[in-house]
């Protein structure tokens, strides 16, 4: 199954990336390559990077790429706007999903999905049809309609951000996911609508990239690839009971390898 | 000596200001601990007669056998003084001063040249004893290297030869004008012009003494620092100036103590402290503030009009000023910071007590020049009895200071209906890529949470001080040991009598 | 400066109202407010000169409102050109003030002014005259919305006075729109008495064109269990001051105050307020927000005032300020004056940009960085704009006009 994945083109190469923030060097050097139809799964330490190298393949302003490249369906895209970014196809799911007092959750997440249509020449919708499509895709993370009326992620659980971001994903239908601690701060229940609405959306086409610090998740959605993050770089791959072997052994373990390399 | 009467403090008795929420039983009058450092040093001093001309300036100048840039900078700032009017800006109400009614130069009679301590007036060395601060060989603090001004002149600097060792250079400012000149005529009115204020330039005109501290590169002072000043004639005005210098990437931290006798006349106090941090470098200034602070009629006490500021010149510069400020009948102090290297740091974290008829007007300036500045601001102001306790702040953000913040947070506790707290924030941004937060809470002791510690067996007295001790601690933790514990204490003596 | 070297020779009125007489008394001696003072340091110089540099016009031009009258009830007030007012329904009236009635309440009021705090109001006051003031006295209950335009004419100073009484016991939503023409003066002063029980929801809506000049004065006196809400906006003036005074005379009563102003190109805009709790209980919550641009320039002064008597106070004021050019600045300074001690007080203050990261995430779901900033914006705006009492289907005026902006 998987030499026939690697016989379609990648959805995202990251070639030796480097990148530092306030001149602090936080990457050094991470190199990654998704296929449609790939999970990944990145795995470390709170600091190892993992967050930030995140950020960077959705274009954060505040850090900069010092090295290496990113690369979206065969295009370089470092000098992409974040909007751009989005609108082509890369979603981020964010670990904190900011609160945006004021702007109502409906109307943003009507401008964002428009903006996707735009892209890929269809045609946008309307307050009534996105209420329709909202409904529909609504039922995927099981969330009640009067979300849609509060500001963006003001007042939510922890459980309903991450459900409103999946929620964003099921709309924007994006090429390539990158979901950072989605399962942190959820209940089981929460984790398993959480997980069953990304294993809905993603399909032959899409590659996703799961960050995560615990197995938990990886239980709900096994990945193909796990990834040791340590000190801005990956410092081992392996298949996914490498995260099983890393749950059981703790990171400790991993500290071997850094001294390895 | 002038004056020499020690005033007998009468045990005072208050009622209790929240009389509507504590039971009869509670109502224990309180014998007010009188002002501890209240006594006079019967010393024979050597004074110059009252009053302020240029011919007392040029005596000042020449007692003191002072170079001559000195000498013309003390001339300048006195014309200016002369222009100048008296502020009244601030929410400030006292007698006029009459200055040429005080006298401008006061030093006890001792040797001409001493060489050791042991020469110093035993007199001296025992107020000092008296005051918690000895200065002798066997006795001196650990670790603390004290430099101790007895009206106008300093008396002493203990760990001399320890400080020497690393190149600090530690001493009173007129010994610094002698040994060191070229250092003085660089830095002296950098950071606090002579034209700075009406009491600035009165202080740049009739300095007297002070201290000098000067920490080469590279260098973290081995000890703290510190300077205790001591008012002990009454018809002396005192106007010391402190100068630190920290070069780059060393560091220092100062302390600075100060108390007065009892008298019942006002006796002004009118200082000017200027620091100066190169790139890297890092001054921590803390005071605790004990002057007299009058009766509890509002008759004598000290007036403390204080220039204080310090210049963040270099990148990556820290300058951070705390203090706690029980004493003195009139408070004038704006602790400042001119933040001018690139991602440097200013802090200012303030207790400020008053009580009786004790005004106090007191607050800092974060002036953001240079690029990822950081300031904090974290006052506290307790207003008990009759007294007025204000903060007055500046935050400003110049046009190239991108990146910079600033958080202030400024709360008064108000105990007893009499007393009244202000606050005046000034804020100024010219710069949109820089963040400025400001917020300021009034509080009361809250009857429930009196409640509660009662009900666990705390007295009255006891639960009052653990929360204005609670209520100050983000400033205590700011403070160097064992000053933390002292003020502390001093807060509590202070309220004696005020709460119950 | 015209009107100042008209004040001081005191030739620039015929006819003069005892009223004008007073007041043009208090100014002869010092006709501008001292420049030093808290209240006029941070103000424009040439720019109040510019304010001043027109001739009064006393007559009103017609004047067409810019929008159209569409909810049926509604009561439409044009400062200057109602002159006989009294309507008299089942269950509320709306009189005039009488002439006695008029001259005893802004007599008292003059009688407390101080030069630099109510200059803005003693210059009204000299300058407007009878057919410029407009005193009304409301009763009753069901009171239709109703809607007060002022309006200064191109190229003039123009002066109008308002003066409304609400008796106990009634509720009223009152929207004041002032607009300036390009090249224009307006010196709007306005007095509120609210007595016991009753309610004031007040919009004030101002904004102008191009050369536009405001001075406008709102002094509120809340007698017990009033309450009042006033929400403001104020755009597009090349100069414009709003101030604010309010005074509970009896504490017990309740203030919210949501303002905005909007500064773009080299205008100045600023909002001063004064508090005053002369009785316990009060309550106030209040937030100004200030947005500039360009090589504008706000102001927010606000200042609380909570005497002993003022027990059980509980009052709030934040300023939040955006500053969106390098070019711009802002001023504000919160203060608090506090004698009582069983008091609930707090203030806060804030000068920022949009919000980075709330920017970057709705980047990340595809909305550029200018609909992300308009969508900031305009959320930045609702909370001010959705507590003004203007009907849901001005908003789309308001908006564009904001838009236009």
């Amino acid at each position: 199954m998987q030499s026939k994945m690697k016989e379609s083109d990648p959805i995202l190469e990251v070639e030796n990336l480097s990148a530092s923030t306030d001149n602090l060097p936080i990457l050094k050097g991470v190199s990654l390559t998704v296929y449609p139809g790939e999970i990944h799964a990145i795995m470390g330490r709170n600091g190892c990077g993992k967050s930030t190298f995140s950020k960077i393949i959705a274009g954060h302003p505040s850090y900069t790429i010092t090295n290496g490249e990113i690369k979206f369906l065969g295009e370089n895209i470092n000098s992409l706007e974040p909007e751009e970014r989005s609108q082509s196809g890369i979603f981020l799911g964010f670990q904190y999903p900011i609160e945006i007092p004021g702007v109502s959750n409906l109307e943003f997440l009507r401008v964002s999905t428009n903006a996707r249509r735009k892209f890929l020449n269809k045609e946008e919708l309307d307050t009534f049809d996105f209420e329709e499509l909202v409904k529909e895709k609504l039922e995927i993370v099981k969330m009640d309609q009067a979300f849609l009326s509060r500001s963006v992620n003001q007042g939510f659980s922890g459980g309903e951000k991450k459900r409103n971001e999946i929620l964003q994903m099921a709309l924007l239908e994006p090429k390539i996911a990158i979901l950072d601690e989605t399962d942190s701060g959820l209940d089981i229940d929460a984790l398993r609508i959480v997980a069953s609405g990304i294993k809905r959306i993603s399909n032959a086409q899409t590659g996703i990239i799961l960050i995560t610090h615990y197995q938990r998740l990886l239980d709900e959605i096994k990945p193909n690839y796990v990834h040791v993050m340590s000190d801005g770089q990956i410092i081992k791959t392996g298949e996914s009971d490498l995260a099983l072997e890393l749950e059981k052994k703790g990171y400790e373990w991993t500290d071997n390898f850094i001294k390895e390399t | 000596m002038g004056v020499s009467f020690v005033r007998v403090y009468k045990a005072n008795c208050n009622k209790l200001f929240l009389d509507n929420m504590v039971n009869e039983n509670l109502v224990k009058d309180v014998v007010k601990e009188p002002y501890k450092y209240g006594f006079v040093t019967d010393i024979e001093t050597e004074k110059i007669e009252k009053g302020l001309n240029e011919d007392i300036i040029k005596l000042i100048s020449q007692k003191k056998e002072e170079p001559r840039f000195l000498l013309d900078f003390r001339l300048k700032a006195f014309k200016k003084w002369q222009k100048m009017k008296e502020p009244d800006w601030a929410a400030l109400g006292y007698k006029k001063i009459d200055y040429q009614d005080i006298i401008y130069y006061s030093a006890p009679k001792q040797k001409e040249k001493i060489s050791s301590l042991d020469e110093v007036d035993p007199k001296l060395l025992e107020t000092f004893d008296k005051l918690g601060i000895p200065l002798t060989e066997q006795k001196k603090l650990t670790n603390v290297a004290v430099d101790a001004v007895f009206d106008s002149v300093s008396i002493a600097t203990t760990f001399r030869e320890e400080l020497a060792k690393h190149g600090v250079i530690f001493c009173s400012i007129s010994e610094a004008v002698k040994n060191h000149a070229d250092l003085i005529e660089k830095y002296l009115g950098t950071v606090v012009p002579a034209s700075d204020n009406y009491f600035a330039a009165l202080n740049s005109a009739v300095f007297s003494d002070g201290s000098f501290v000067y920490i080469p590169k590279g260098v973290t002072c081995p000890m703290d620092l510190s300077s205790y000043f001591r008012i002990n004639s009454g018809d002396t005005g005192q106007f010391e100036r402190t100068l630190i210098i920290a070069e780059e990437s060393s560091s220092v931290s100062y302390l600075e103590g100060c108390t007065a006798p009892m008298f019942d006349t006002n006796t002004l106090h009118a200082a000017v402290v200027e620091l100066i941090a190169l790139d890297d470098a890092s001054i921590k200034y803390s005071t605790v503030q004990n002057w007299y602070a009058g009766d509890e009629e509002g008759v004598g006490g000290i007036f403390n009009f204080v220039t204080k500021r310090g210049k963040c010149l270099g990148k990556r510069s820290k300058i951070s000023w705390s203090q706690v400020e029980t004493g003195s009948a009139i408070t004038w102090k704006y602790p400042s910071c001119l933040l001018l290297g690139e991602e440097s740091v200013g802090e200012f974290y303030s207790v400020a007590l008053t009580n009786n008829l004790q005004q106090a007007d007191t607050g800092t300036k974060m002036i953001h020049i240079g690029p990822k500045t950081k300031s904090t601001i974290v006052s506290k102001g307790i207003s008990a009895g009759n007294s007025k306790n204000s903060y007055r702040g500046l935050v400003k953000m110049g046009t190239k200071a991108t990146g910079s913040r600033n958080y202030s947070q400024c709360d008064s506790m108000l105990i007893g209906d009499q007393a009244s707290a202000n606050t005046f924030p000034y804020i100024k941004s010219q710069q949109p890529n820089s963040e400025i937060e400001h917020e300021a809470s009034t509080c009361r002791i809250s009857e429930d949470q009196l409640f509660y510690l009662q009900s666990r067996g705390i007295e009255f007295e006891e639960a009052v001080s653990m929360m204005v001790s609670g209520f100050c601690r983000d400033v205590f933790n700011q403070l160097p040991m064992e000053f933390a514990a002292e003020a502390d204490k001093l807060l509590a003596l202070k309220l004696e009598g005020s709460v119950g | 400066m015209e009107i100042i070297e008209k004040i001081k020779t005191n030739k620039s009125i015929d006819n003069q109202t005892e009223i004008q007489k007073i007041c043009l008394d208090k100014l002869q001696s010092s006709p501008l407010p001292n420049p030093r003072s808290e209240q006029w340091r941070l103000s424009n110089k040439s720019k109040l000169s510019n304010f001043l540099d027109y001739s009064v016009n006393e007559n009103n031009s017609k004047f067409d409102i810019p929008y159209p009258k569409n909810s049926q009830n509604n009561i439409r007030l044009i400062i200057g050109e109602n002159c006989q007012i009294k309507l008299i329904e089942k269950n509320y009236s709306i009189r005039q003030l009488s002439e006695d009635e008029l001259q005893k309440y802004i007599k008292e009021q003059i009688s407390c002014f101080n030069q630099n705090e109510n200059w803005s109001d003693l210059l009204n006051l000299s300058l407007s005259c009878k057919n410029n003031i407009l005193g009304l006295k409301i009763n009753g209950s069901k009171i239709p919305p109703i809607e007060i335009f002022s309006y200064a004419s191109s190229n003039s100073l123009n002066a109008k006075t308002l003066i409304i009484f609400l008796e106990k016991n009634c509720n009223v939503e009152l929207l004041q729109v002032n607009l300036g023409e390009d090249t224009s003066s307006l010196s709007q002063s306005t007095f509120f008495c609210l007595e016991e029980n009753s309610s004031l929801n007040h919009g004030v809506v101002s904004f102008g064109i191009n050369k536009s000049n405001l001075l406008n004065s709102l002094n509120v006196i809340q007698q017990k269990n009033s309450e009042y809400n006033l929400g403001s906006l104020h755009f597009k003036f090349n100069y414009a001051r709003f101030e604010i005074r309010i005074k509970q005379s009896e504490g017990n009563a309740k203030t919210n105050i949501k303002g905005m102003q909007i500064t773009k190109k080299d205008e100045q805009i600023s909002t001063y307020t004064k508090i005053d709790f002369d009785g316990p209980n009060g309550f106030l919550d209040q937030i100004n927000k200030s947005l500039a641009d360009d090589k504008s320039h706000a102001i927010f002064e606000g200042s609380i005032i909570v005497p002993k008597i003022a027990q059980k106070t509980d009052a709030s004021q934040l300023s939040r300020n955006l500053l969106l050019s390098n070019r711009a600045q802002i001023d504000t300074k919160p203060q608090l004056e506090i004698i009582a001690d069983d008091v609930k007080c707090k203030h806060g203050a804030t000068i920022s940009q949009l919000n980075e990261e709330e920017l970057f995430y709705m980047r990340t779901r595809g909305i550029t960085l200018t609909e992300a900033s308009k969508l900031q914006l305009s959320s930045y705006f609702q909370e001010i704009i959705s507590f003004i009492p203007v009907s849901k289907d001005r908003w789309d005026l308001l908006d564009q006009l904001l838009n236009e902006n």
